[in-house]
């Protein structure tokens, strides 16, 4: 299987800055600066097909294409790297084993973009991935790779590291800006989007890290290529899964997005741990849906997923067992997202509040048949929160409530939760 | 008390970034690793470095997870309570830690030792259940392997 | 400009425009918590949904967040509209307390009305309340966190709009806790604003909390006394006691915020020893038998003396009405001395700065908001008038130069200041000439008016004066030819003085054959009065101001003078030893006790009529007619050229 984020792991340490370069590293950037423009780098990302990894999968190349060229003032670029989602930790492992495509990558991006001035967030936890970078960037800042005048030529660019100390919410875009401009990290209004006014007023793009990673392949392999990696006609690129749970091996690997979820599971996870039997999975994180069995053979790759009634977010492939009950799971997710909401809006600050109390009285057996309206309720009225974080909350309710509504209801029916003796 | 060393080390953090307030976070991360937590003359020394009251401090400070606002005494404990790790039985562990500690969630055990908190995912899901003491991460967590943990990190 | 239908209602707004305020301005109020005009958007209660039926939004969105657009089509009946606000009300009384009645917001409250209002009536949520410890906020203001529905409009008139830093919001999700890093009195000089803006009554008014309901108030548009900006506010009396005062929306001048000191300093008007009884020689009469001696005095006396020897003064806190009929009672004695003014330095300065600022070169506390250069003459704005501090300080967060000369800095509070200012020793050093909306501020003190000539034109000035109608006192000085009371009596003559609403300094009682004075002040001149009439006081009564820009503004009476129904002494009672019974007096009268006085305009025109039996002359007449009629809920009158011109 062709390896592209992957491509310079060594089994149980990071590649070094020599390696990196020795297996090809670098040598896009050194494309790029001496032979496109910055025009024609975000045009090879936009044919490319790249859709953001953080996600929303929204076309990275479009997104930078928002950027209003001349305005004066600096532009700015942040790579995502807060990673708080459960379920997920793609990024640590790429980071912790590479990382240098990221920084090559940001580098990349800030050409086309005429960025100066990048800055990596990464999460609190992620303090060897946050080494690893550091290394990372005094070492290309040494060969010349980032700083002033980089390769010779004009364009300058240097990046810094921003770590954070956890919230969940530091991961939404325009929190995040606030995070790292120091304030409160509670979302900004939309519009005005980052990419007009965003990071101290000036227009900023924010990307994830695998998405930023991404792009050096792309640079030096071209737009056709990398759609070609992919297992579905309409997709492109590989994508990094990460799942967790009941599998008898939960790893993080790389795969042609569009590879199918059963394939992921049974084949590179190797299937369910002895004597358990697949119940449910949520494909993408936490803020994604439950799959059933049903699903299993949904390409994972953004709009196929969006058809089965849920989202490829983040790659994070969570399994549950037959002995796992998904109200209770639901709870412990809704629980997550009740202690992380950044208390700015109504829906979400006190809506959450409300399912946690309506979920737990069901797990308990004090369910009542209304009880059903009221999640409805709640799983289309949280979508008016002031920002996805809400609506993302009530994924797994919203996942749980259209494919699993009878074991909900046994509950309420049984008076207890029928896996609990 | 700050050492001179590590005010100056922080005012130069705070004179490098963009604006003053950009440092807050490594500001009070470093203060926190000084003393083992914010405390309120933390809260004081972080305003002053970056040219904020202590209330601007703590409203950042209370925001995030990993600042402590409340004593951590000996090496802390963080147990992820997150959907992996309680996919994985986190739930146990936790009553485990307990009972092993004498401590409820928050509190500190009677030799000092250790702090016990649960938290967000770790991002290390793969390895459900986990648990980080200190800045050492602690995967695949079985009631027995947390006995050994223990007296090993005493 | 952008035309939409709301509700069926077309509706053509200025671009920009809410869809909220849209909505409000063909008389459709949309439920709405975190909305303020005043403050930045938020969007964060979420209550103020609609649904978008038609253009270029679709579904239900925020209407405070939306600007109007051309043609939106927007439901605020929508069933999917009123499902989420009343959600919405649901979620908030989650977590609150359900005890209005033991609630000092109780029938002012945001809340209160919006959960009424939305039909939310029964309980869903079964689990438990969160709550929180209350934080000790100083003597002003009494805190109450429960009662919080996280609207953030505390933390942003606080911060952003007042450019506070000890009080803020601290915690995340359900944690979110507005107040202090410890407990303390609040240290912004606006802060009493919390009151007004918070929805809920998580800020009640501590000197006036749990006296009264806000339908048992008494109350009435109003200017404040204290200084010469002219905010607007509105004192709430209940049984002749001012209870609380709040601010009042202006936006030429205050816009929707006072400051502390209006707010919290009512010490004046509810002082127990106000004097209320007319007294003639010290003994109590008739209100109507004072008047009486009053002019029998009056007249012998001039008839004795002379009329040179009488001075009538008034003062900087007179009513222009009140100024303007002393003027009268002075042209029916040939001679007399008129005065508005007790130093003729003060005097002088006050005409001056009417003089000084041509017509329309006055600027306003909002022409302050918008101003792009700023400069602030030696001054501590913070003690004088911190009102114009505040509008400064929206226009330096906009980004306006704001510079403060100061040949040497001392004694200038410049910490307290809620902007940064550039110091420069001189007033030459201020780039104006590149201001488009260029201000220069100077305090009630700054006399060096010279200094002013090389400002280029183009930029407006603001010229604080030590009285809230110290501009009017000078327009009437210079009018009626009066003279500062010192200087009248250097010359030797003055021997009799009828002080009105004035606060003379003891040493010019001295060596006088005759003192009357009429106050309601509690001020000393009561006693050593031959005759004493009490006054109402300005909450008491109407009367026009004129602030430091030449704007008159006109308050209105709130509530009727008298001692209040609170510690009325037990002489009214019917006993004079008995212990006061918790019930007020069963005895009929016509006019509460303490409060047979009259408006210090009314006891001059009475005055008149005593004196030549002909009644006084209307006051708005003349010269003064234009400023007859003025709206007390309007943004008052400029005055117009002629009434500045000498
Ligand atoms: C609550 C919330 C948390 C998020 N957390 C992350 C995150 O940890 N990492 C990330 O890359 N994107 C996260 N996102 C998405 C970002 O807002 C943003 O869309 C993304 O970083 C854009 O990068 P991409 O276009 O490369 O996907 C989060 C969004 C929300 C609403
Ligand atoms: S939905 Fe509202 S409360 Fe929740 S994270 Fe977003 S802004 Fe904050
Ligand atoms: S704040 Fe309003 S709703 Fe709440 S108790 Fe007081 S009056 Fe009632
Ligand atoms: S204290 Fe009042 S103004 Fe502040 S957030 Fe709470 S309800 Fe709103
Ligand atoms: S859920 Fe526990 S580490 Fe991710
Ligand atoms: S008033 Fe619109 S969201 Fe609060």
């Amino acid at each position: 299987m062709e390896q592209v984020l992957f491509r310079h792991n060594r089994p149980d340490r990071s590649v070094t800055f020599e390696e990196y370069c020795a297996e090809g590293g670098f040598d896009a950037l050194k494309k790029a600066l001496t032979a496109m423009t910055p025009d024609e780098v975000q045009q090879t990302v936009i044919d490319s097909g790249l859709r953001g990894r953080g996600g929303a999968g929204f076309p990275t190349g479009k997104k930078w294409s928002f950027v209003p060229r001349n305005l004066p003032g600096p532009r700015w670029l942040i790579c995502n790297g807060d990673e708080m989602e459960p379920g997920t930790y793609k990024d640590r492992v790429l980071l912790e084993k590479n990382p240098f495509s990221l920084i090559e990558g940001v580098t990349l991006a800030s050409y086309a973009l005429g960025v100066r001035h990048a800055f990596i967030f990464l999460r609190r936890d992620y303090e060897t991935a946050a080494a690893n970078l550091q290394a990372g960037i005094d070492a290309a800042k040494k060969a010349g790779l980032l700083g002033e005048r980089i390769l010779g030529t004009e364009f300058s660019c240097d990046i810094d590291l921003h770590l954070s100390a956890g919230r969940y919410i530091c991961g939404e875009e325009t929190a995040l800006i606030n995070a790292l401009e120091g304030k409160r990290p509670n979302p900004r209004q939309k519009p005005p989007f980052p990419a007009v006014k965003g990071l101290w007023g000036g227009p900023t793009v924010v990307n994830n890290v695998e998405t930023l990673a991404n792009v050096p392949a792309i640079i030096a392999n071209g737009a056709a290529w990398f759609k070609g990696l992919a297992r579905n006609p309409e997709g492109a690129g590989t994508k990094l899964f990460c799942v967790s749970g009941s599998v008898v091996n939960p790893v993080c690997i790389e795969l042609p997005i569009g590879t199918p979820l059963r394939e992921i599971i049974d084949q590179a996870c190797g299937g369910l741990k002895p004597g358990k039997k697949f119940k449910a999975c949520i494909p993408g994180g936490a803020s994604t849906q439950f799959l059933s069995e049903a699903h299993l053979d949904v390409p994972m790759d953004f709009d196929p997923v969006v058809k089965v009634g849920s989202r490829l977010g983040s790659g994070a492939i969570i399994v549950f067992d037959e002995g796992h009950c998904l109200v209770e799971a639901t709870l412990n997710l809704i629980k997550f997202f009740a202690r992380e909401s950044c208390g700015w809006c109504t829906p979400c600050r006190e809506g959450l509040q409300f399912v946690k109390e309506i979920l737990e009285r069901i797990e308990r057996g004090g369910g009542e048949e209304r009880d059903l309206d009221l999640l409805r309720d709640h799983t289309r009225f949280l979508s008016y929160a002031f920002c996805a974080f809400a609506p993302g909350a009530m994924s797994p309710l919203d996942g749980l409530l259209a494919n699993f509504e009878d074991e909900v209801r046994e509950h309420i029916t049984r008076k207890r939760c029928p896996l609990k003796g | 008390m700050i050492s001179e060393q590590l005010k100056k080390s922080l005012q130069q953090r705070v004179e490098t970034a963009i604006t003053p307030r950009e440092a807050a976070v490594d500001v009070m991360k470093e203060l926190q690793r000084h003393y083992g937590w914010l405390t309120d003359e933390a809260v004081g020394e972080a305003g002053e470095l970056l040219g904020l009251s202590p209330l601007q401090v703590e409203e950042l400070a209370t925001f995030y997870e990993k600042i402590y606002r409340r004593p951590v005494t000996g090496k802390l404990i963080q147990v992820c309570d997150s959907i992996s790790c309680w996919s994985g039985c986190c739930d146990g562990i936790i009553e485990h830690l307990k009972k092993r500690l004498d401590v409820e969630l928050g509190g500190s055990s009677a030799d000092g030792k250790f702090t016990l908190v649960p938290c967000c995912c770790l991002g290390r899901c793969g390895d459900a259940p986990v648990m980080v003491i200190g800045e050492t991460f602690y995967g695949n967590l079985t009631p027995e392997k947390v006995d050994q943990i223990l007296e090993k990190e005493r | 400009m952008p035309k939409l239908i709301i509700d069926d209602i077309e509706v053509e707004v200025p671009a920009g425009t809410s869809v909220l305020e849209a909505a409000r301005s063909v008389g459709i109020t949309i439920p709405h918590f975190c909305y303020h005009p005043a403050l930045a958007i938020a969007a964060a209660c979420r209550l103020c949904a609609v649904k978008m039926l038609d253009g270029p939004v679709k579904g239900i969105q925020m209407s405070c967040a939306l600007p109007a657009q051309d043609g939106m089509v927007v439901s605020t009946t929508d069933p999917d509209a009123l499902k989420m606000r009343k959600l919405v009300i649901e979620w908030l009384m989650i977590n609150h307390p359900h005890d209005c009645p033991v609630c000092d917001e109780g029938g002012e409250c945001l809340l209160q009305d919006f959960t009424i209002a939305g039909g939310h009536g029964i309980r869903r949520y079964q689990g438990k309340k969160r709550t929180h410890v209350n934080q000790y906020l100083g003597e002003g203001i009494y805190h109450e966190m429960n009662r919080c529905i996280q609207c953030y409009r505390c933390v942003r008139f606080y911060q952003e709009y007042a450019g506070g830093t000890d009080f803020g919001v601290t915690g995340c999700a359900g944690r979110v806790y507005f107040g202090r890093f410890d407990d303390g009195p609040l240290e912004s000089p606006f802060s009493g604003n919390l009151v007004d803006i918070c929805p809920t009554g998580v800020f009640t008014d501590k000197t006036g909390r749990f006296r009264a309901r806000y339908w048992d108030y008494q109350y009435a548009p109003s200017i404040c006394p204290h200084c010469s900006a002219g905010c607007n506010l509105s004192p709430q009396a209940y049984h002749r006691e001012v209870i609380k005062i709040v601010a009042r929306r202006n936006d030429e001048v205050n816009g929707w915020f006072i400051c502390d000191r209006a707010r919290f300093d009512k010490s004046d008007l509810n002082d127990p020893l106000r004097p209320r009884q007319a007294l003639v020689d010290g003994s109590p009469v008739e209100w109507e038998a004072a008047l009486n001696a009053l002019a029998t005095r009056l007249r012998e006396f001039v008839q004795s003396h002379g009329a040179d020897s009488l001075a009538l003064v008034g003062s900087t806190r007179l009513s222009l009405e009140a100024g303007i009929l002393l003027a009268e009672l002075a042209a029916r004695y040939k001679g007399v001395r008129l005065c508005y003014f007790i130093d003729p330095a003060e005097a002088q300065l006050s005409l001056s700065k009417v003089e000084w600022v041509p017509a329309g070169m006055a600027a306003s506390q909002a022409e302050l908001r918008e101003a792009d250069f700023i400069a602030i003459l030696p001054c501590d704005l913070m003690e004088e008038s911190p009102m114009i501090a505040l509008a400064i300080r929206q226009a330096f967060v906009k980004g306006a130069k704001v510079y403060l000369v100061a040949p040497h800095l001392t004694a200038l509070n410049l910490e307290r200041l809620p902007f940064q200012v550039q110091v420069v020793p001189e007033l030459a050093d201020v780039p104006l000439g590149e201001a488009k909306r260029g201000i220069v501020v100077a305090g009630a003190g700054f006399a060096d008016l010279k200094g002013l000539e090389a400002v280029p034109t183009g930029v407006k000035f603001v010229l604080l004066q030590p009285g809230p109608n110290s501009f009017g006192a000078a327009l009437l000085a210079r009018e009626y030819r009066a003279v500062p009371l010192r200087e009248a009596i250097a010359s030797g003559k003055v021997k009799g003085i009828l002080a009105l609403e004035t606060d003379l300094p003891e040493e010019l009682r001295q060596g006088l054959t005759f003192f009357a004075a009429a106050d309601w002040r509690n001020n000393g001149a009561a006693e050593p009065a031959s005759v004493f009439l009490p006054t109402s006081a300005w909450a008491e009564t109407g009367g026009t101001w004129i602030n430091y820009e030449g704007r008159a503004q006109r308050y209105r009476q709130a509530y009727k003078t008298g001692l209040p129904l609170r510690g009325l002494p037990a002489r009214y009672y019917g006993s004079q030893e008995a212990e006061p019974p918790a019930h007020p007096p069963r005895v009929h009268r016509a006019v509460a006790p303490g409060g047979d006085t009259r408006s210090a305009w009314m006891l001059v025109a009475e005055l008149i009529f005593k004196l030549t039996g002909e009644p006084a002359a209307e006051p708005y007449a003349g010269k003064w007619a234009p400023l007859k009629h003025i709206d007390p809920e309007g943004p008052g009158m400029r005055l117009p050229a002629e009434l500045l011109a000498g």
